[in-house]
């Protein structure tokens, strides 16, 4: 029964398999490029599904294989895959989106003449996201980091000609390095402290759960959760690592769905889940990671509520609800966190879609210039608009129950961070409402006139499709039935219904709405109201704290001069020392040609010195 | 070295070896021509002394009629026919002439330095011959005999030779 | 005995050295030459008497010597006739043709 858990090395390969054709095809065939982009990932997602139905079976045990790749004197380092729960779910998650994303990508990239290009791109990410997911050690594991980075880095420059974009890939693979260079000191240490050296995660949950850390003291287990948790606020957007993600919009629209939504950002998440032995060891690390999570959530929550790109309110959405999952893991609930994941990944590919499927439409992406287009395009503002209810947290879509999850234990362990997190939940609900009432509803105030349809077919059965998960996959975990934690865990999370957060939440998520329909929906209160009394607040709010601006001051223009200042050095201080040689080598050329001046008797001399030298190092060796 | 006796062979040595280094340097440091022709002639009669001190009679003489008559006089035909008087103004190299200077005597140093530290043996008497003359006539026309036919026939193609290049006609 | 003249033939050898390397003159030129064979002559005839197996012998390759370098010395000026002629100067600055 276990044959397609063995073979599921083979999952990765099919984008793999992909992207090599989509690269040697080249930029002509592009009905043929899509049609192979789409294969791989389907064939990748029937095989997901495969797996993850023989791993449903209770009895399914671990399993993992691999060979050794170097053998380092008395270490050895093993490459191998690794099937557990966890990863069964996120490779369903990441091959659904995935296929998804490339079905809709046929009618969105369309008209570009780089298609081919993007779908190779796109196989290519699949390949490292799943080769992430699957990976039993932590060099692997980063390894394929590494690769998505690239990845991303690839797709958000895909229209290289714009500056932005150019710019905004830069930005993007940079900050995330920063992140990645802890993430690795936090392997360099984990490997020097681990007994036998060993990195696989078997081994890593074996050292360090149930308090077995043994010999690793606790600040030596505190550190190395730190250093990976850096990785974590690198590669998911966390504060103060998170201002690639709003920049990284420059990308192509099923870019930011599948990768700034459902997969590479949360790629920091299952770094938590996988090593969450570690951080459950340090319960320093837990509290950081867990008040790092809530900041964030709030904070990206409250900048979304002045943003005016319909893209960036989603990506700023998208950093909140990552710093939801980070508070869950903080808060030692590994399933909440893993569950909003789940979630998260479909309703936010879902709002991703659908804000393509508009901007496809009005060829536009600042809200203010749309409005009244729910009449017009049925199917991408009914999506939308389950999209936006299950990231309000309203039941009974799935981002309620997995975000009670999280405000629940929040409530149980530490009060403050439940506060904070109702907070961001009701300016989530309420930038969501504030979108859809300016977008959808209300007189149309685009600048051109222009014909708006609904989008083909090809891009709104993705929608559809994504809704409809939207909707069901709540279920798998309610507080009266946890299915899903026993099943990620083994059976060792209890798992219990506290009225007040659920209360609590719904009534902050209804709150939002019926604020955010006050003011733009009815237009009881002045739209511009806020921007009259508090502007200061408003303008602060949509520069996003100036946090980019703090970092060009501090960080990059002192970069810039030490590279200025290396600049000068080399130019004169060492390309001056070469030039230097140069001219001793055309100096002592010059000295030289007086003695072949052609006169007999300076040849003469020049032999009768040379002959000296000669006796002198003959005779002179009797002394030496 | 200085475990000399002070008999007439010293003063002739002495003499004689003032008359060759005065002659070799006024050579090299007189300015006419002329003058430093002459002064070799006396280095060369001051050699023919010393061949006489060191009982080679026969070549102390073919030294003053080969070099101190011929080699003196032909070098004197030499300048006068190549415009003596011309070249005055001759631009001086100092750095040439210093540099010979000092490889000229680190040369000096470096034979002194030799001759210093060789453990010459004692010599073996010389066999006793009354007449120089005959006896190198002997060794010249019995034991060398084939290198003294040679030198004749170089002679006579250097002296044909010097006439096929002097020859005024050659330049027409 | 024979040091001090093996020492006098070194003097008048770098003599005429020095005046070969410095002078302009071409005919002095040679006329230092011919002080360096004249050094090596006392050197020959020097070991012919004090040598380790005295002989004639260093006489004999004495008068060879100064044979051939009174035929050197006669074909040398004439081809510095012959040279001055075709340049007008003997001044062995001016004859610097391999500069090149």
């Amino acid at each position: 029964m276990d044959q397609f858990t063995q073979t599921a090395w083979l999952i990765p390969l099919f984008p793999f398999a992909a992207f090599l054709l989509l690269t040697a095809l080249g930029r002509g065939y592009r009905r043929a490029g899509v049609l192979i982009g789409s294969i791989g990932s389907l064939a990748a997602l029937v095989m997901s599904l495969l797996v993850f139905f023989e791993r449903l079976d209770p009895d399914a045990v671990d399993y993992s294989d691999g060979f050794k790749w170097i053998d380092l004197g008395d270490y050895a380092l093993k490459i191998g895959f690794e099937v557990t729960n966890l990863n069964a779910l996120m490779l369903v998650i990441v091959t659904a989106v995935s296929f998804l994303v490339n079905v809709y990508s046929a009618g969105y990239m369309k008209k570009d003449e780089r298609i081919t290009v993007f779908y190779g791109y796109v196989a290519l990410f699949t390949f490292a996201m799943l080769g992430l997911v699957l990976s039993d050690n932590m060099l692997v594991f980063y390894i394929f980091w590494e690769l998505v980075g690239v990845c991303s880095f690839l797709l958000v420059g895909f229209w290289y000609a714009r500056p932005a974009a150019r710019a905004a890939a830069k930005k993007a693979f940079i900050v995330t390095r920063i992140g990645d260079a802890g993430l690795l000191l936090g392997i360099i240490v984990l490997f020097w402290y681990m007994p036998g050296h060993a990195l696989d995660f078997s081994s890593i949950h074996n050292v360090f759960s149930e308090g077995q850390s043994g010999a690793i003291t606790m600040s030596i287990t505190t550190s190395i959760a730190l250093l990976l948790f850096m990785g974590v606020i690198g590669k998911s957007g966390q504060f103060p690592l998170h201002v690639w993600l709003p920049d990284a919009m420059e990308g192509p629209t099923p870019i930011s769905a599948l990768i700034h939504a459902a997969t590479m950002v949360a790629a920091g998440v299952f770094l938590l889940a996988r090593t969450f032995d570690i951080f459950e060891a340090s319960a320093a690390a837990m509290h950081t990671v867990a008040y790092f999570g809530g900041f964030t959530a709030i904070f990206a929550a409250t900048v979304a509520l002045a943003q005016n790109d319909i893209k960036r309110i989603l990506a700023y959405s998208t950093i909140s609800q990552l710093g939801y999952m980070v508070m869950a893991m903080g808060l030692g609930s590994m399933t909440g966190g893993i569950f909003h994941l789940f979630t998260h990944a479909f309703f936010k590919a879902l709002l991703f879609l659908a804000a393509g499927s508009i901007i496809h439409a009005v060829h536009t992406q600042n809200i203010q210039e749309m409005g009244g287009l729910g009449s017009k395009m049925r199917i991408t503002a009914w999506t939308f608009g389950i999209g936006a209810l299950s990231l309000s947290g309203i039941p009974p879509f799935s981002g309620f129950w997995s975000k009670d999850m999280i405000l629940a234990s929040a409530l149980d362990e530490n009060p403050f961070l439940f506060v904070v997190g109702l907070a961001a939940a009701f300016c989530t609900a309420l930038y969501m409402s504030r979108l859809f009432f300016i977008v959808f509803m209300g007189k149309s105030r685009l600048q051109q006139p222009m014909e708006i349809r609904e989008s083909s077919k090809v891009m709104t059965i993705p929608l559809v499709v994504l809704a409809v998960l939207s909707v069901g996959v709540g279920f798998v975990e309610t507080p009266w039935n946890g299915w899903l934690g026993s099943w990620l865990s083994d059976g060792s999370e209890e798992v219990h219904a506290n009225a007040a957060a659920i209360v609590a939440s719904i009534a902050v998520g209804v709150l939002g709405i019926y604020v955010g329909w006050i003011m733009y929906g009815k237009g009881s209160i002045e739209r511009g109201a806020a921007t009259a009394r508090v502007p200061w607040l408003v303008n602060l709010l949509e520069r996003q704290y100036y946090v980019n601006e703090f970092y060009n001051v501090v960080i990059v223009k002192s970069v810039r001069g030490l590279a200025e200042g290396l600049r000068v050095f080399d130019e004169y201080i060492i390309g001056g020392a070469v030039r230097l040689v140069g001219l001793t080598s055309v100096a002592g050329g010059r000295v030289l040609t007086r003695i072949n001046n052609g006169q007999t008797q300076v040849y003469g001399l020049t032999a009768v010195i040379g002959l000296l030298v000669i006796i002198a190092a003959i005779v002179g060796r009797r002394f030496w | 070295m200085f475990n000399i006796d002070f008999n007439g062979e010293f003063a002739a040595f002495f003499i004689f070896s003032a008359i060759m280094i005065i002659g070799a340097v006024l050579m090299v440091s007189l300015q006419k021509v002329v003058h430093m022709v002459i002064s070799m002639a006396g280095v060369f009669l001051g050699l023919a002394g010393m061949f006489v001190l060191l009982d080679a009679e026969f070549v102390a003489f073919v030294q003053v009629l080969i070099y101190a008559g011929a080699v003196s006089i032909l070098m004197i035909f030499g300048i006068m026919m190549t415009n003596h008087q011309a070249a005055k103004a001759d631009p001086v190299k100092p750095l040439h002439e210093t540099l010979a200077a000092i490889a000229a005597l680190c040369l000096f140093g470096i034979l002194f330095y030799a001759i210093r530290m060789t453990d010459f043996p004692d010599a073996q008497p010389m066999p006793a011959i009354l007449d120089n003359t005959s006896g190198i006539g002997e060794l010249l026309y019995t034991g060398y005999v084939v290198p003294f036919e040679l030198l004749s026939v170089l002679l006579t193609v250097a002296f044909i030779g010097a006439i096929a290049i002097a020859k005024k006609g050659a330049d027409q | 005995m024979l040091p001090s003249y093996l020492t006098m033939a070194a003097i008048l050898f770098c003599i005429g050295l020095y005046g070969a390397l410095v002078k302009r003159n071409a005919v002095i030129v040679l006329l230092s030459i011919e002080l360096m064979l004249n050094a090596v002559n006392l050197n020959l005839v020097a070991f012919s008497k004090y040598g380790v197996v005295p002989s004639l012998t260093g006489q004999v390759f004495a008068l060879f010597t100064i044979t051939v370098a009174a035929a050197e010395a006669a074909v040398g000026v004439a081809v510095l006739i012959a040279l001055f002629r075709a340049r007008g100067t003997v001044n062995v600055d001016e004859f610097d043709e391999m500069r090149r």
